[in-house]
Parts: structure tokens; C-alpha cells; sequence
């Protein structure tokens, strides 16, 4: 008799391989997922301090809003079909609409208009379909006077509500982080028995001995809040860090993506059409015919551990200079004559 | 320098016809130091122009005083010792390695004081100078901090044209600092110096301590080193002893580290290293200051970053370790 599935919460911001982690995730019945975290504004937001708002990227957040949209649509169907409707299972997507004014302010451009409006389109598409706990009183959301709701949102955050699970089940429940790490930190210091009560925190960041991919020094999620990163990791609970030195190990090369394309997998017809932007990227940036496999690896940790080898010790995330957002681990196997920030950290 | 027979049969090298190299060599003596410098001093196809001093594993002061009797012990009291800056390019005083070095830097042995005296130029006057009097034909040996390069880059605009090329000890590429995880003891020395340096464009061949912690003495080498008939064995055994003490307390290895006389094989046998070019920047902020970033080049950035722009450098990738270690030893044994 399989083991009781590991109650798994899955925080990311929406993107290609978010979606086949999230469609992974489904379809694994070693995991049951019991909240699902959103973050549009903070992807856009990132993104648009990173490299400013341009038309490519625009599309690419367009496609990660169909992403959404249509995986919203087949959860309902998946709640209904594939997983079993677990006691308390429920779902929670927690979108922050204030990423609209902030990106108004970004995206000052004229000729960007059409598509912003594109793409709050999408989202209002996205937010018809609505989910339990997806924002209180979303009524009104799905018509045409759409407006960010003001300051008293009240939706329970992410934070709150990973708060809220841990202690629902202590030492029962995996997050599995595939963005910045904003609302873990939040979490961290939102209730000091979260540390305790949470059972296990899989994250997708960092790259250790190896160079980023947002630039040479930092990985994209932990560049995307650096401090928050350094909080998670320091924090004291059972973290599994997976940095793209792994996740660059896993590529799905275009044969893959045929065998996808011809597959009758429930989400292989979706997933092989939205590929298609992040082949594309992948050929510009790193002259490869494939994709990394980032997200999907990083949740496989969560579905079964044994896939992947471990070293244990203290991590920390540069926070100024040059290298920000640069993961270091010191996993101890030599010791240093004076005191520094990891050994103060691991108590050596 | 093709004239060295790198296989390991340097000793039996035919004389060459060649004019010898001409280096400098930047140090902070140091024990590894001393090895590497005598070392140089035994290699005929190496003209040693001077020594320019550093703290590191001691203080400028003692370094000086080290680098001129490492010169008289070799039996060169002649050539020119030029000390160098007393403290890092943001000031303050430095850190040093003492309890690696013992506090005269030379193992505690009880050395006499040198017979000579130090020039009166200063090492980056002194660097500036040598390269200017020989353009593209001075290489530099940098087995310290890396503050005297950065000033003569500063004072002289043509000296990273100029100067043939130089061969840093120094980083952790990838790999564990020394200091601390992510920081290596030259680069930590200096930070602010080092990122000058690499950024200068000039011809920079770096080893990290990721290559040269895979070059070891270990007890028995020494015991054999200590047995031989070479010309400082006895000398440079005496001295090994502290070092090796605090290898065996600091990293469980029961030998030394050849850091210093790594670096050296890279000038004069540079195809015992394999290398990969890339820009390299040295943090100079927050918990990882000191840390060494090398961009590979394995993505094409979506716009700049700091590492856009700056010309790359060679970085030691992999070190044939056996041939390496062989070079060193017959050396140092060398009657």
C-alpha cells in the first residue's frame, strides 16, 4: 500500500515550467496539493526591473497568463476526476492585483498599450474561472469595471495561508517554492512556530559552482529577492535547495517535445504548443536544442527524493554588490581560523 | 618559454640559446612563498628582475625582510627588493595569515636578519619601471594581495599593455575560499585591488586555489624532500614543519598545499594547465567580499551586467597534478 501522499503547497510565479511542474504535480500520486500560490505582479515586477518591459517579454507574460487560465480550467476538471477529493484538500490561488498599477507605471510606452490590454484581458479571462479562496467576493471581477482592489484585499496571503497549513499539520507539509522566495520569508517571519511546524521547504534557486542564469553571478528566483532568499535559507527549517547546477542536468530535448506533440497525455497537447516559446529562448540564450527543466526537476524532489543526491551544509545569499543574489554553501569540509557569516550561522 | 623541458626532465635541459624570461615576482614570503622563490631562483631560463613585497602571511615590513634574505640565502643579495604598500587600496590594517606562516612568516625558525638593504622604490615605481624598460617582456609572478599591480595600473595607463604577462595566485573559482566559503586569502587581502587588476585588460593567467589544492606534499614527500641533497631542502624542510602542522588542524591533510610553487610551474610550464577565458570580477561588499566570479560565457545575457565589457582572462581549469608535483620536487631537490 502506497504511502499517505505528501501534502504539498506550490508557490511560484506563473511560467512555462511552472505549468509542467504544476501538470507534474497532478499527476503525481505521491503529492496532494493543497494550495497553489500566484504571483503575477511579483513576476512582473522582477522582470520589469531586470530588463525593463519589452515586447518579447510581454509575450511571454501573455503566454504565462494562458498558462494560468488554462491551468486553472483543468484543476477544476482534475479535482473532479484525478485526484480524489482528499478531506480538506482545497485549492487557493492567490493573485495580487495591484501588479496592474505597477506595471502601468513601468510600461509608460504607447505602443505597449495593446498588448497591456491583452494581457489584462487574459488575466480577467483567467480570473472567471473561479477557484475557492481565489479572492474573497471575486464577483465582480469577471465583468467589464475590472479594478484592482484597494489596500484591504482580502484574500489571505500566501504567507498567512502556508502559516495557517503548517500548523494545520504539523511536520505534514512540503512547500515547494519555484519563484523568489518573498512569501516564505513572509511566512518565516509571519508566526516563529512556522520554522517548526513546517515539514520540509523544496526550492527551486540558486547555483552552486556554477554561474546564474540572470547574470554570471545569480540565479533568477534568488536574484528576484535576495534577502527574503537568505531568510528562507538561514531560517532553521528542513530546506532542500535545488540550483540550476542540477536543473541544467535535465533538458527535454526537441525529440522529447515531438513525443510530447504525438502523446495523448492530458496536458501533452497544451504543453507542446507553449514549449514552442521556451525552445525558442533557449536557442537565442544558450545555443541549445532543448529545455531546461528547471521547474519540473525541482518538484520531483517532492514527489521522490531519491532521484537526486544530496550534500548538507550552510547556505547564504550575497546581498549587495556585484553579486547579488549569489548562493554560497559551506558544506563543512574544512574548517576556518576566524569567524565568519557561515560559521556564525551553522554554530560552528 | 619553450626552452624548459616541462616532462619532468628540466634537470637534464640542454642550456638554451635563448636570452632568459624576465619576472618579477609580487610576494608576501610566506613559506609556500619562499619555496616558489627559491625555486625561481634555480630556474637558468628565468632572469629575476626583483622581488616586490606584500602583506598577506606577514606584514609589508616582514615580507621585505623575508623577500631579502630568501635573495641572500640564494645566493642573489643583488637583486632588487622593492617594498610594497603596507595596507590595502581602501586602507585599514591588514589581515595576517600568521598562524598559517608562524609570526615571521618563515616558520619560526630563527632566522638571522638579511645583510642587505631594500631599494628605494617603491613596487609599483619598481613594477612601472621594469615593464616600461622592457615592454612585452617582463612577466609578473603575483603571490599575494594583489594592491602593488593595482597601483602600478593606476599610475602607469600603459603598464596592463605593457607588462608581458601575470600570473596570479589567487580565487576559488567555483570552489570553497580559504578564508572563508566564499572568499580565497590574496583575493580577501585586497579586494578592491584584484578587481582593478582583473579588469585591466592585461594578459592574466590566474590560478585559484580550486587547482592548487589538488597539488600536495604530503609527510612522506617531505620526509624525502627533507632526506635530499637539494640546495635549500634542509632550510625549506625546517620551515615546513609549522605549515604542515596547520594543514593537518585546518584541513585533516597531513602534507602541505603547494600554492606558491603551483603558480610558479604555471609560468614557466604553462602547458601543464589546461584554461578557460572569462571575465572575472571580485565582490567588494557584504558576506562574500573577497569571492572571485568568473562568467564562462555558457549563456548570452539578456543585456549588460557587471561582467559586461571587461576583457577576459585565462583561468587554470585543470592542473596535471602528477607532472606538477614531480616538476616541484625535483626542483626543490635539486643540488
Amino acid at each position: 500500500m502506497a504511502a499517505e501522499p505528501r501534502k504539498i503547497i506550490i508557490d511560484t510565479d506563473p511560467g512555462i515550467d511552472d505549468a509542467m511542474a504544476i501538470f507534474l504535480a497532478l499527476r503525481s500520486p505521491e503529492v496532494e496539493i493543497i494550495g497553489l500560490h500566484y504571483h503575477l505582479w511579483q513576476c512582473l515586477h522582477n522582470t520589469c526591473h531586470k530588463k525593463r518591459l519589452t515586447f518579447d517579454f510581454l509575450d511571454v507574460v501573455i503566454e504565462s497568463f494562458c498558462v494560468v487560465s488554462f491551468f486553472v480550467g483543468q484543476l477544476e476538471v482534475a479535482e473532479r476526476t484525478d485526484i480524489p477529493v482528499a478531506e480538506g484538500s482545497h485549492f487557493t490561488i492567490t493573485c495580487r492585483y495591484d501588479f496592474t498599477a505597477k506595471a502601468m507605471l513601468l510600461c509608460d510606452s504607447g505602443v505597449m498599450a495593446h498588448q497591456y490590454i491583452e494581457l489584462l484581458f487574459l488575466l480577467k479571462k483567467g480570473t472567471k474561472l473561479r477557484i475557492a479562496d481565489f479572492v474573497h467576493g471575486a464577483d465582480g471581477l469577471g465583468n467589464q469595471n475590472f479594478s484592482p482592489p484597494k489596500g484591504k484585499a482580502i484574500e489571505q496571503s500566501a504567507a498567512a495561508f502556508m502559516v495557517e497549513q503548517a500548523k494545520l499539520y504539523p511536520g505534514k507539509v512540503t512547500v515547494v517554492a519555484l519563484g523568489p522566495l518573498t512569501n516564505l520569508a513572509l511566512a518565516v517571519e509571519l508566526d516563529p512556530a512556522f520554522v517548526k511546524n513546517i515539514g520540509q521547504i523544496v526550492l527551486l534557486g540558486g547555483a552552486f559552482s556554477v554561474n546564474g542564469n540572470v547574470n554570471p553571478a545569480a540565479e533568477a528566483n534568488i536574484f528576484g529577492d535576495p534577502e527574503a532568499a537568505d531568510i528562507v535559507f538561514t531560517c532553521g527549517a528542513d530546506v532542500v535547495a535545488v540550483g540550476i547546477n542540477v536543473t541544467h542536468q535535465v533538458v527535454m530535448t526537441d525529440a522529447d517535445q515531438e513525443k510530447l506533440a504525438q502523446s495523448n497525455g492530458k496536458f501533452a497537447q497544451y504543453l507542446s504548443k507553449i514549449l514552442e516559446v521556451y525552445f525558442a529562448y533557449h536557442r537565442e540564450a544558450y545555443s541549445m536544442r532543448g529545455v531546461y527543466l528547471h521547474d519540473p526537476a525541482a518538484l520531483l524532489v517532492a514527489v521522490n527524493p531519491s532521484l537526486f543526491t544530496y550534500t548538507e551544509g550552510v547556505v547564504r545569499v550575497q546581498t549587495s554588490g556585484i553579486t547579488r543574489g549569489l548562493t554560497i554553501l559551506y558544506n563543512k569540509q574544512k574548517s576556518y581560523p576566524l569567524v565568519s557569516a557561515y560559521t556564525l550561522i551553522s554554530g560552528v | 618559454m619553450t626552452n624548459l623541458n616541462c616532462d619532468g626532465g628540466i634537470l637534464d635541459a640542454q642550456p638554451s640559446s635563448l636570452p632568459p624570461s624576465k619576472l618579477i615576482i609580487d610576494t608576501d614570503p610566506g613559506i609556500d612563498d619562499s619555496m616558489a622563490i627559491l625555486m625561481a631562483f634555480q630556474t637558468p631560463q628565468l632572469e629575476i628582475l626583483g622581488l616586490t613585497t606584500i602583506f598577506g602571511n606577514v606584514t609589508t615590513e616582514d615580507a621585505t625582510r623575508n623577500a631579502l634574505l630568501l635573495c641572500e640565502i640564494a645566493g642573489c643579495p643583488g637583486v632588487p627588493v622593492a617594498e610594497g604598500s603596507s595596507e590595502p587600496l581602501k586602507g585599514g590594517t591588514p589581515r595576517v595569515a600568521d598562524f598559517v606562516h608562524g609570526s615571521d612568516g618563515l616558520g619560526n625558525i630563527s632566522l638571522p636578519p638579511p645583510k642587505s638593504k631594500k631599494c628605494d622604490k617603491s613596487a609599483s615605481e619598481f613594477l612601472v619601471e621594469k615593464v616600461s624598460e622592457y615592454p612585452g617582456e617582463v612577466s609578473v609572478l603575483a603571490l599575494g594581495p594583489l594592491t602593488n599591480l593595482a597601483l602600478a595600473i593606476k599610475r602607469d595607463s600603459s603598464f596592463a599593455s605593457k607588462v608581458k604577462n601575470i600570473v596570479i595566485l589567487g580565487g576559488a573559482f567555483f570552489a570553497l575560499g580559504n578564508v572563508n566559503p566564499a572568499a580565497e586569502a590574496n583575493i580577501y587581502g585586497d579586494p578592491e585591488a584584484a578587481d582593478v587588476v582583473f579588469t585591466s585588460g592585461a594578459n592574466i593567467v590566474v590560478v585559484g586555489i580550486n587547482i592548487t589544492t589538488q597539488v600536495k606534499m604530503t609527510d612522506a614527500d617531505l620526509l624525502e624532500l627533507a632526506e635530499s641533497k637539494g640546495k635549500h631542502a634542509q632550510l625549506l624542510s625546517d620551515m615546513c614543519k609549522f605549515y604542515r602542522d596547520w594543514h593537518v588542524k585546518s584541513d585533516g591533510v597531513y602534507g602541505i598545499f603547494l600554492h606558491d610553487p603551483v603558480s610558479f610551474v604555471a609560468v614557466v610550464c604553462p602547458d601543464l594547465f589546461t584554461y578557460k577565458k572569462g571575465v572575472v570580477r571580485v565582490e567588494t561588499h557584504g558576506i562574500s567580499v573577497g569571492h572571485t566570479l568568473m562568467d564562462q560565457g555558457l549563456k548570452r545575457w539578456n543585456g549588460s551586467n557587471p561582467w559586461t565589457g571587461y576583457s577576459p582572462v585565462s583561468v587554470a581549469w585543470t592542473v596535471n597534478v602528477d607532472q606538477v608535483l614531480g616538476y616541484i620536487k625535483k626542483l626543490l631537490m635539486k643540488p
